[in-house]
């Protein structure tokens, strides 16, 4: 392959920032759903079922 | 009136007075903004000797040569727009891309004896993309635009940069 | 006023506002993040793979070109999150919509390193191609205007105490920055440029030959579905912050 350290150097730059993009993210949401769990007692009951809970939202 | 219908005027009116503002200041600004100058516009506007321009165009087909010069490269070369030609003396190594019949923008100053004598040239790339037997096969059937080595004729409906001109 | 409501017990709405309910938008968003993130995934490394290995290098320019699978989508995600970072703040200034605010808070940093992606990867094709890491044509340079105007967002949404006005500041300075937009997709037309016009338009056919073009689709594609993924996560992280800063307000009130 002709130019591999630019090429592996545009590839490795993409892993690293879309990797980094991706797990902040996905470490955020888990952190965030556990504190809200522990401080909202409704939202452990919430977790499934989004149907009912839509319907149940509209007749409100 | 609601406060919503208000505040989206109001948005609607700074967007609408930015945006004069912004086309009216690229449009005096042109000439700046513009990266590199063709041959005929160099022909046209005279810019004075020595002054460090950017010139761009296509190598014409078949007038590169090159030499040496105390141990160091030295290549000459034609730079066209179908228009006018400039003659361009370059010392030092030519990027990969270079080739007759491809784009380029050369740095540097315009000598008395009309000849551009170029500190830096970069290749310019056009937007095209194909392999090589691609390449070799539309060549072979004639697709390829008359008297430039390496230029494929227009693939599609886009026009390149120095079709347009 | 819709703002505010967002924290409070959910009540159900019309129109935009609607989705301005937490409650909704957070059973909304989690339904729509797997069919994101998996397929984003999916398309993406298939993309990347197929064109590091499997597109045939170009004639000219070898394998640097394969540099373009991971420009070509940065660049597209660049411009697109603002498109997507000013509506937002336009809705935020015009409607108050508190979601707007967090969806503009949200979409800044991903786009910032979208931004810095394209003008990495973009130096590491000119260098080989071209014979300069950077030249500053009016392609380039809007597009380092356009990652500058991403960092300042994104330090201006958080530099006040309050975040009302922090997200009012912010939403100005994103939609003065728009104009940054048209300026970036024309800069190669309306201006002679070291920057090769656009391969692939809405209009015209593209220029890149069929081998080369579809690992670059899988790539866009892919790479646009892993940008909604992850803005959607923030996003929903961002609410359910909001609401266990509420909740906690709320529970030290009523112990006070």
């Amino acid at each position: 392959m002709t130019h591999l350290p630019y090429i592996a150097g545009a590839y490795g730059l993409f892993a690293l920032v879309a990797s980094w993009l991706g797990l902040d993210a996905r470490l955020r949401l888990h952190r965030t759903e556990r504190r809200l769990r522990a401080v909202d007692p409704r939202a452990r009951e919430r977790a499934t079922d989004f149907r009912a809970q839509d319907r149940a939202q509209d007749r409100a | 009136m609601t406060r919503k219908h208000r505040r989206l005027l109001i948005v609607l009116a700074c967007g609408a007075g930015l945006s004069t503002a912004t086309a009216l200041a690229l449009g005096a600004f042109r000439s700046t903004i513009v990266f590199f100058m063709t041959p005929a516009d160099i022909a046209e506007q005279h810019p004075p000797v020595g002054r460090t321009i950017r010139l761009g165009g296509m190598v014409e087909a078949g007038s590169l040569r090159r030499t040496t010069e105390d141990g160091q490269p030295v290549a000459t070369f034609k730079v066209t727009d179908g228009r006018d030609a400039i003659d361009v003396s370059y010392t030092g190594i030519l990027p990969d891309l270079f080739r007759e019949g491809q784009g380029v923008v050369a740095m540097g100053e315009l000598r008395p004896d009309h000849v551009f004598v170029a500190d830096e040239v970069l290749a310019k790339h056009d937007e095209k993309y194909m392999p090589k037997d691609v390449a070799e096969a539309l060549k072979k059937r004639g697709y390829w635009r008359h008297g430039q080595e390496s230029q494929p004729v227009d693939l599609s409906a886009a026009p390149t940069e120095t079709s347009a001109r | 006023m819709d703002a505010g409501t967002l924290a409070t017990t959910p009540r159900s709405g019309r129109g935009l506002h609607r989705f301005a309910n937490p409650g909704r938008f957070l059973r909304l968003a989690s339904r729509v993040q797997p069919f994101l993130t998996w397929p984003g995934l999916a398309l993406l490394l298939i993309g990347l793979y197929a064109g590091l290995f499997i597109a045939p290098p170009d004639y000219q320019q070898h394998d640097a070109m394969r540099i373009m699978y991971v420009h070509v989508p940065a660049a597209i995600l660049a411009e697109t999150g603002y498109w997507a970072l000013a509506a937002a703040s336009l809705v935020s200034l015009v409607w108050r919509h508190p979601l707007a605010d967090l969806a503009a808070k949200e979409i800044g940093p991903v786009g910032a390193g979208c931004a810095l992606l394209c003008l990495a990867s973009g130096s590491l094709w000119g260098k080989p191609m071209w014979g300069a890491w950077w030249v500053w044509d009016a392609r380039l340079t809007s597009v380092l205007v356009l990652f500058f105007l991403y960092i300042g967002h994104i330090l201006v949404i958080r530099a006040f105490d309050d975040p009302e006005r922090g997200y009012r500041a912010a939403a100005i300075l994103a939609l003065i920055g728009a104009i940054d937009l048209p300026i970036i997709k024309y800069s190669v037309v309306w201006w002679n440029t070291l920057h090769q016009p656009a391969s692939l338009t809405l209009t015209g056919s593209p220029t890149i030959a069929w081998p080369m073009l579809w690992p670059l689709l899988l790539c866009i594609v892919g790479a646009s579905l892993c940008f909604g993924a992850v803005v959607t996560a923030r996003l929903r992280a961002a609410v359910m912050e909001r609401r266990i800063a509420t909740l906690l307000r709320a529970q030290a009130e009523q112990a006070g």
